[in-house]
C-alpha cells in the first residue's frame, strides 16, 4: 500500500509541477478575497477602535491565520475530478484495483497543496511585515490542538466535496450544484467574517454544520480563543461530522459507479 | 460592413446558442440571485457593526455593487467567453480564418460570444446602482449623474483595453493561455471603496490592473468628490488605454505565425 502511495505522488508530484504557472494563478485567485476582507475590517476596527469587541489586531491575526487554515482545509477535487466522469477518462482508473477518489484524487490535492504552500509561505512573510500582527495568544498546546483538528476538517472537507463531486454520475449541473455548497461554505464556515459577528441565527446553525470545522475552529483553537468545552463540543462535532461525510461519501461513490457508462462505450 | 449589423448578427447566433441549454440559463440565474442575496446580506452583516466604511454609507455602498455588478457582467459575459474561443484558436489555428475576414480582427475577436441571459444581471445592476443612489441622498445633480455615467463607460473601456492587452501577449507567448486569470482575480477588490485598502492594495488596483478606475471612481464622481480636472484626466486615460490597447493588437497580430507553421 505504501509503495502504491508513494508511486501516486511521484506521479501527480510531477503533474503539478508541469501546470506551475497555472498554481500561481490560482494562488493568486485565492488569496485575493481573504486580503481584501482583512483590510476592510481591519480600516472599520480602526475606525471604531473595536468591533462587537474585536480589536484592529484580532481581524489581522483572524485572516492571518485563516490564510494558513484554509490553505490546509480546502482541496480541489471538483476541478480534477468531475470532468473525468463527464468524458469517461475514469473509465481507466476504475479497472485499476485502488479507489480512484480515495487514492489518486486525494494524493493529487496534497501534492497540489505541497506545490501552492511553496509559493504562499513568501506571501504570508510579506503579509507578515505588513500587518505586524500580535500573535502573543497562540500558545504551543493551542497548535497541538489545532493540528488534529485541521487534519479533520480536511478530511470532511474533502469527503463531502468528493461526494458532491460524485453527483457528476447522475447530472452535468455538479457545478452548479457544488457552487451553491460553497456559497454555503461562505455562509457558515467563518470565511468572511469571524462567525462571532455574524446575524445570531446564523451562528446558531453554524455550530451544527460541517463548514466551521474547516475555518472556523481550527482558527480558534490556534489563536487560543476557547474555553475548554468549546474544544470538547468541537472535536465532538467534528468525529460526528467525518463519520456522517464517510458514510454520505461511500453510498453516493457506491450506487454512482454502478449508474456509469462510459462515454463511447 | 455596418458594426451594429454585425453586432445584432452576433446577438441572434449566441440567443440561438443559448436556447439550447434552456434549463442551464434557469439554473443560472437561480445562483445569481443567491449570490445577489450573499451579496446584501455581507454588506448587512459590515454595516450592522459600523455605520460608514472607508468614509461610504450603506446606500453608497449599495451602488458600489450595482456598479461592480456591471463590470462582474462584462467579465462572464463577454471577456471570459471570448477568452477561451480565442486560446482556443490559437492553440488550433482556427484564427487565420477570423483574419481572413474583412472586418477589424479585435472587434470579430473579443465580440463573437456573447453570454445573452447575462443582460439580466445589468438591468440588476441598475436597479442596485438607483436605489443605492437614493439611500444614500447624495445631492445628485443632472451633472453629477452625467460624469457619473461617462465615467463608468471610460472605467469599462480601461478593463476592455486591459483585456485586450492580456490576450494579445498570447501572440508573443502562444502558452499564455491564463491570460485573463489576474483580472478575474483582482476583479473581487471592486466590491468596496479603494479607500479602505493599504496603499499597495489601492495603488495595484487603481494604476496596474485598474479595477477601481470602473467602480470606486464613478461613483466618487456621484458624491462629488472629484473636481473637473480628475473627472479630465480619467477620461482621457479611457481613451488614451484603448488607443494603446489597439496598438498592441496590431502588433501582436504582427507576431501571430498559425499554428500550423
Amino acid at each position: 500500500m505504501f509503495k502504491i502511495f508513494r508511486r501516486l505522488w511521484q506521479v501527480n508530484w510531477a503533474e503539478q509541477w508541469q501546470y506551475r504557472a497555472n498554481l500561481i494563478m490560482y494562488l493568486l485567485y485565492w488569496l485575493v478575497s481573504p486580503i481584501i476582507y482583512l483590510a476592510v475590517w481591519t480600516s472599520i476596527a480602526q475606525s471604531k477602535g473595536s468591533v462587537n469587541g474585536l480589536t484592529p489586531n484580532d481581524f489581522v491575526t483572524y485572516y492571518m491565520t485563516l490564510l494558513v487554515v484554509d490553505q490546509i482545509t480546502s482541496n480541489i477535487v471538483i476541478h480534477t475530478f468531475a470532468y473525468k466522469v463527464q468524458d469517461g477518462s475514469l473509465s481507466g482508473e476504475l479497472v485499476r484495483p485502488i479507489h480512484p477518489m480515495l487514492t489518486n484524487a486525494l494524493v493529487n490535492n496534497i501534492a497540489f497543496k505541497a506545490l501552492t504552500i511553496m509559493g504562499f509561505i513568501p506571501v504570508w512573510i510579506v503579509l507578515f511585515f505588513l500587518y505586524k500582527p500580535d500573535f502573543s495568544s497562540v500558545t504551543f498546546s493551542g497548535i497541538l490542538l489545532a493540528l488534529p483538528a485541521t487534519m479533520m476538517g480536511f478530511l470532511v472537507g474533502f469527503l463531502l466535496s468528493a461526494a458532491i463531486t460524485s453527483l457528476a454520475f447522475w447530472t452535468t449541473r455538479v457545478y452548479s450544484i457544488h457552487e451553491f455548497y460553497f456559497a454555503l461554505m461562505l455562509l457558515f464556515s467563518g470565511q468572511f467574517v469571524p462567525l462571532t459577528l455574524m446575524p445570531k441565527l446564523i451562528q446558531d446553525i453554524a455550530q451544527y454544520l460541517p463548514f466551521q470545522l474547516l475555518i472556523y475552529y481550527p482558527i480558534q483553537l490556534i489563536l487560543g480563543k476557547l474555553s475548554s468545552t468549546q474544544i470538547v463540543q468541537g472535536y465532538v462535532t467534528g468525529i460526528t461530522w467525518l463519520v456522517i461525510a464517510i458514510l454520505v461519501f461511500n453510498w453516493v461513490w457506491r450506487n454512482g459507479v454502478k449508474r456509469y457508462s462510459a462515454v463511447g462505450a | 460592413m455596418n458594426v451594429l449589423k454585425l453586432l445584432s448578427a452576433f446577438l441572434k447566433v449566441n440567443i440561438q446558442m443559448s436556447l439550447a441549454y434552456r434549463a442551464d440559463t434557469v439554473v443560472n440565474i437561480l445562483l445569481n440571485l443567491m449570490w445577489l442575496g450573499w451579496e446584501l446580506l455581507s454588506l448587512g452583516i459590515i454595516f450592522s457593526n459600523t455605520d460608514t466604511i472607508g468614509g461610504w454609507g450603506f446606500g453608497e455602498l449599495i451602488a458600489l455593487l450595482g456598479v461592480f455588478r456591471l463590470v462582474h457582467t462584462l467579465m462572464i459575459a463577454l471577456i471570459w467567453p471570448n477568452t477561451e474561443k480565442f486560446n482556443q484558436s490559437i492553440r488550433d489555428g482556427s484564427m487565420d480564418y477570423t483574419l481572413l475576414q474583412p472586418v477589424n480582427s479585435m472587434f470579430l475577436v473579443t465580440f463573437s460570444r456573447i453570454t445573452v441571459w447575462r443582460a439580466w444581471d445589468l438591468i440588476l445592476a441598475a436597479i442596485l446602482i438607483v436605489i443605492g443612489v437614493n439611500m444614500a441622498g447624495d445631492t445628485t445633480t443632472l451633472l453629477s449623474v452625467l460624469t457619473f455615467i461617462l465615467l463608468t463607460v471610460s472605467g469599462t473601456i480601461v478593463i476592455y483595453s486591459l483585456w485586450i492587452v492580456l490576450i494579445a501577449l498570447t501572440f508573443w507567448f502562444t502558452k499564455f493561455d491564463n491570460n485573463v486569470t489576474i483580472l478575474q482575480a483582482l476583479l473581487d477588490a471592486g466590491r468596496y471603496p479603494v479607500t479602505v485598502y493599504p496603499v499597495w492594495l489601492r495603488i495595484l488596483v487603481t494604476f496596474i490592473i485598474p479595477i477601481a478606475v470602473a467602480t470606486t471612481v464613478p461613483l466618487q464622481a456621484l458624491r462629488g468628490d472629484l473636481n473637473l480636472s480628475r473627472v479630465l484626466m480619467f477620461l482621457v486615460i479611457g481613451l488614451a488605454s484603448f488607443l494603446v490597447a489597439s496598438q498592441v493588437w496590431k502588433r501582436g497580430l504582427k507576431q501571430y505565425s498559425g499554428a500550423s507553421s
